[in-house]
């Protein structure tokens, strides 16, 4: 009996030693609130405003018929601010959001959707091409007379000149962002819409890629409604951008139903005008478009084996476990390793502000001693293509972007990485060597030590920080890691200066018209150099006079030839300077799905070219029209 | 002394998690002498790579084979690329493609595998029929061309000059090697985690920092406990009101909050183990306070501290001489849960990224960190996280079993 109760007691002890640890882990789940995935542009807008909860008379979200209903994950963090397409804080990424897949048109429109598969522009509220005039100044764009908005009257390219004339004037993200290229958009008749480019000293248009790009980007809003709004602010731009616009009159598909902090569902709009032959001839399949509000990664991915989630938006280590271990109905958009389309290249940024990084042995010496393969392999699970497949450059992997350059000119430029004995001899030959014996090497009598960072939670980069810091080890070079969290990481290193990280990741342009112009003035342009709130690119600050010439050549140039040699050169400068080093290719949005309950979704080869960008991002919106209910 | 260590070491569950704890750490320390090396090396070039020996395959090609003939090897060759589970799921394909139930026998592999070459397209998409599935028939036919392949396999050497490919070795289905005799091979007790290092080597590393920085933090906490217990229990008055009042304040906000507030505070780049031992010790101490204080407030009136006072002693030899030797048994038993305590911080305080700075140590806390953000639980590898828990377990339950022995040694109230 005695021996008994000892036995249980033991039994009792090692349980709950078994819990105190377990609940450890409890904590860090709760703490980790981030999404692994780094959002390119809604994280630039963090919420301030009070989380809008309200209900229709008559939704009940917990009645939402499954076989209706298409689920997402991975996309909305936290409550919707608001459904204002002149706002930048509505934190309402089912809504609206734009990024190197395209905008996303579940509920507001564009005048056409990009295609990141093939750069190609189809026409949404737009009738047919957009035209050039022949100086390659102005686009003409004709209006789809079947567009209609939500309260039945017809889209005209009124409302087009309108909301872009609003942009500017309160000076959204929209508007600042196109400022600088377009001069104007006018309504030169109620059907066709004229956008003229901003022009530079020789009389051409400043970055005609950039009208190209505003085609795909930029949300239609109602004249009128814009107006109402106008009135009810007394103009105050603050006032507009803040305005959570629950009456707002939409184009697209899906229009507002319910919203609280758990979850946000959208409904179709049964009298939406695409289904009108000129566009899709038919409605898209689900009735609703939800999406549960998580708290974090672990939940979503659970969620999604589930069959809760039918699209995630995340990443997922060794996604192939999903199908190939478990054998669950889960799959992604190639079946093999990368199992996407990889447009995106996070990249580590030397803060060029700290002397020891001004030093460009050191610079060279860190990358080239850092293992990309590791990266690939443990990081990102083999979810990228390697630097083997795709050698470094600043253009993505697409075929597109690897034909703008001249592979021989840079290629004793490119590293692979892992090269400790290369790394070592440059920092030898530059005179930095250890003098103290401390293990550390030194320059100008100070210790080479660094604080590697990026934000909390975010796993994938986090995994990269560490292969980062532990190249400098191999080197004789001190590197810590930091993860802050996410806010104060992105708000400091956006900042106009910042001495609190040595090296730190950000994200990079992923697929747009303006590519790969776009990433290299991302990567190296020094007009963002002292801007306070600098979301646009080189945040290490570097600066190079040349490099600033071939940015203003690049997008006027019409000769291949010569633009393919402009191209070359920034690759030169950015391989030689190494301002920053790109640590991964990755997608721009993951995207798995669960086809528990839907399925025809779109897949590698199967001739739809629709892009795998979680059925809502520009052209991928055309996969909800093919979706069908799994049997 | 001699009667007291006797006495503990007759209590059978002090030995017991003596032997555990003393097993362990001879583990800990004899270990690396036999694996010498850099326990956050990333060896593997992938995340979680399951328990075994691995062997260069590409030296296996050199080794001496000798030919062997198993019974049942091609039967188990085929069956691991073709389990039932799949030869099912292939008469599926095949009745909706249109072939009629009867013609297909799955226990005839041979016969299986004639239609399945005929029939299969991998181009076709039945109705209703999800990717996943499709991508499994490509997979498994990929998988059976490989399987079926019972000719030898040649392997070929590009020739230097001309790059064309000549034949360096034929390989037969029969050719086995001696793993011993391959000159590169690695043991991997428990696999790798998702850097692709070592687990084994790390976890008893991590075990040596987190045991290590168990007993600062203990030593830290047990002392300034102990201090001020003895102070205030013993000088009483405002002394004791002070300390007392500091104690409560302590007490009340709870100890892991302001260790988690420290710990953040602190900064990743600053926070060495040392650095973390310390932090745990300086703010686990309350409760070793507060009994000692009681413990001494009813020893301070005894009559030999009486006659020692009288006789005029000084306050810090009457402490020393009078009162710590009879909590002392007590102040061991609470260092015992202390360095037990400090050892779970410290892991839980790593779970939520907040321990010592990454790149230096292992600590058993961030393993499991790594393990959790990499999804190991939910993935089924289980030797990323599981050897880590069992670890704390056995250090845990060893410390508090010793602590249990020497209660029911010292504790009158207890004694058998």
């Amino acid at each position: 009996m005695l021996r008994g109760k000892r036995l249980t007691a033991i039994l009792l002890v090692l349980v709950m030693v078994f819990a105190t640890v377990l609940s450890g882990c409890a904590k860090k789940e709760e703490t980790k609130t981030e999404p692994t995935a780094a959002p390119a542009v809604e994280a630039t807008t963090a919420p301030t405003a009070a989380p809008v909860a309200e209900e229709t008379a008559d939704a009940d979200p917990n009645a939402l018929p499954r076989t209706e209903t298409l689920y997402f994950g991975g996309q909305q963090w936290g409550a919707v601010n608001g459904w204002n397409p002149l706002g930048d804080n509505n934190n309402n990424s089912m809504a609206l959001a734009s990024s190197g897949s395209g905008s996303r048109t579940v509920m507001f429109e564009t005048l056409y959707m990009y295609n990141f598969l093939d750069s190609s522009m189809t026409p949404l509220l737009a009738d047919g091409d957009y035209q050039w005039n022949a100086e390659r100044t102005a686009i003409t764009v004709k209006i789809n007379p079947a567009a209609k908005w939500s309260d039945g009257t017809p889209v005209t390219a009124d409302d087009v000149a309108y909301t872009f004339d609003t942009n500017l004037k309160i000076g959204n993200n929209s508007g600042n962002g196109n400022k600088p290229y377009i001069a104007s958009v006018v309504a030169s008749d109620p059907s066709t819409v004229v956008i003229t480019a901003t022009l530079n000293d020789a009389g051409q248009a400043t970055n005609p890629l950039m009208l190209v790009n505003f085609l795909g980007s930029m949300y239609v809003a109602q004249k009128a409604w814009i107006q109402t709004v106008e009135a009810r602010c007394n103009n105050d731009a603050t006032a507009i951008k803040a305005d959570p616009a629950e009456d707002v009159v939409y184009s697209g598909p899906y229009g507002k139903y319910y919203a609280d902090a758990q979850k946000v569902v959208f409904k179709r709009n049964e009298a939406y005008w695409g289904q009108d032959a000129s566009m899709w001839g038919k409605l898209p399949v689900p009735k609703y478009i939800a999406h549960t509000i998580y708290v974090d990664n672990a939940a979503t991915e659970s969620a999604f084996k589930a069959g809760e989630v039918d699209v995630d938006q995340q990443f997922i280590p060794n996604i192939q476990d999903l199908w190939e271990k478990d054998g669950l109905p889960i799959s992604t958009y190639i079946d093999k390793a990368p199992y996407g389309i990889c447009v995106n290249m996070p990249t580590a940024f030397f803060n060029l502000e700290k002397p020891a990084l001004q030093n460009i042995a050191v610079r060279k010496a860190i990358a080239i001693a850092v293992d990309y393969d590791a990266i690939n392999a443990n990081a990102m699970t083999g979810q990228s293509p390697t630097f083997k497949d795709v050698p470094r450059s600043a253009m993505n992997p697409t075929d597109g972007e690897q034909a703008t350059f001249d592979h021989e000119a840079v290629k004793d430029l490119q590293w692979a990485g892992n090269d400790i004995a290369g790394a070592n001899k440059i920092l030898d030959d530059a005179g930095i060597v250890d003098k103290d014996g401390d293990g550390i090497r030194e320059l100008d009598g100070k210790k080479l030590s660094f604080v590697a960072a990026c934000p909390n939670g975010w796993s994938d980069w986090q995994a990269s920080i560490e292969i980062v810091a532990a190249a400098g080890k191999n080197i004789g070079i001190e590197i810590t890691t930091a993860y802050p969290e996410a806010d104060p990481y992105l708000s400091t290193v956006t900042g106009a200066h910042q001495q609190d990280y040595d090296i730190f990741m950000m994200w990079t342009d992923s697929a747009s018209p303006v590519q790969p112009w776009g990433r290299v003035r991302y990567l190296m342009s020094s007009e963002f150099n002292g801007v306070e709130g600098n979301w646009s690119g080189n945040y290490g600050h570097y600066s190079n006079d040349r490099l600033q010439e071939l940015l203003k050549l690049i997008p006027t140039e019409a000769d291949a030839a010569k633009l393919k040699s402009y191209y070359t050169e920034a690759v030169q400068i950015y391989l030689s300077d190494i301002p920053s080093f790109s640590l991964m290719y990755r997608p721009d949005k993951f995207h798995a799905v669960n086809e528990s309950v839907w399925s025809g979704y779109p897949e590698q080869g199967d001739g739809l070219n629709i892009p795998p960008s979680d059925c809502t991002d520009g052209y991928g919106i055309a996969a909800l029209y093919n979706l069908s209910l799994a049997q | 002394m001699k009667n007291t260590l006797r006495q503990v070491f007759h209590s059978p569950k002090f030995v017991a998690g003596f032997i555990i704890f003393v097993a362990v750490l001879m583990t800990l320390f004899i270990y690396p002498l036999f694996n010498p090396g850099n326990p956050l090396q990333m060896l593997a070039l992938n995340s979680f790579s399951k328990p075994g020996t691995y062997v260069s395959v590409y030296d296996s090609i050199d080794t001496d084979s000798i030919v062997m003939k198993l019974p049942g090897a091609a039967e188990k060759r085929l069956e691991d690329k073709l389990s039932m589970d799949d030869r099912l799921a292939m008469k599926e394909w095949l009745v909706t493609a249109g072939v009629p139930e009867g013609d297909i026998d799955t226990t005839d592999t041979t016969n299986l595998l004639k239609i399945w070459k005929e029939k299969y397209d991998p181009s076709i998409k039945p109705a209703g029929m999800t990717i996943a599935k499709r991508n499994y028939y490509k997979r498994l036919t990929i998988d059976l061309d490989k399987a079926l392949n019972s000719n030898e396999v040649t392997i070929a050497t590009p020739n230097a000059e001309t790059g064309a490919l000549e034949e360096a070795k034929k390989i037969n289905d029969t050719d086995y090697v001696n793993t011993k005799d391959v000159t590169n091979a690695i043991t991997l007790p428990l696999g790798t985690d998702n850097f692709g290092r070592d687990v084994l080597k790390e976890l008893v590393s991590a075990a040596r920092t987190s045991i290590m920085i168990g007993f600062i933090a203990g030593i830290i906490a047990t002392l300034i406990g102990l201090s001020t217990g003895l102070l205030a229990g013993y000088v009483g008055g405002m002394v004791d009101e002070l300390i007392l009042f500091i104690t409560n304040l302590f007490t009340v906000i709870p100890g892991f909050i302001i260790l988690i507030l420290i710990s953040y505070g602190i900064g990743q780049e600053n926070r060495g183990a040392t650095t973390v031992a310390i932090t745990i010790g300086l703010t686990s101490w309350t409760w070793t306070t507060r009994s000692v204080r009681s413990q001494v407030i009813s020893l301070r009136n005894r009559d030999h501290v009486n006659l020692s006072k009288l006789s005029g002693h000084s306050l810090p030899r009457i402490i020393l001489s009078d009162i710590l030797p009879y909590i002392a048994s007590y102040v061991v038993m609470a260092l015992i849960l202390q360095i037990s305590t400090a050892i779970l911080a410290e892991a839980q305080l790593s779970m939520l990224g907040l321990g010592p700075k990454t790149t230096e140590v292992p600590t058993l806390g961030l393993m499991m960190n790594w393990a959790m953000v990499y999804s190991a639980h939910t993935h089924g590898y289980w030797w990323a996280y599981f050897p880590v828990l069992l670890i704390i377990a056995l250090v845990s339950f060893s410390l508090n079993l010793m602590n249990t022995g020497l209660d029911q040694v010292f504790n009158p109230t207890l004694r058998d």
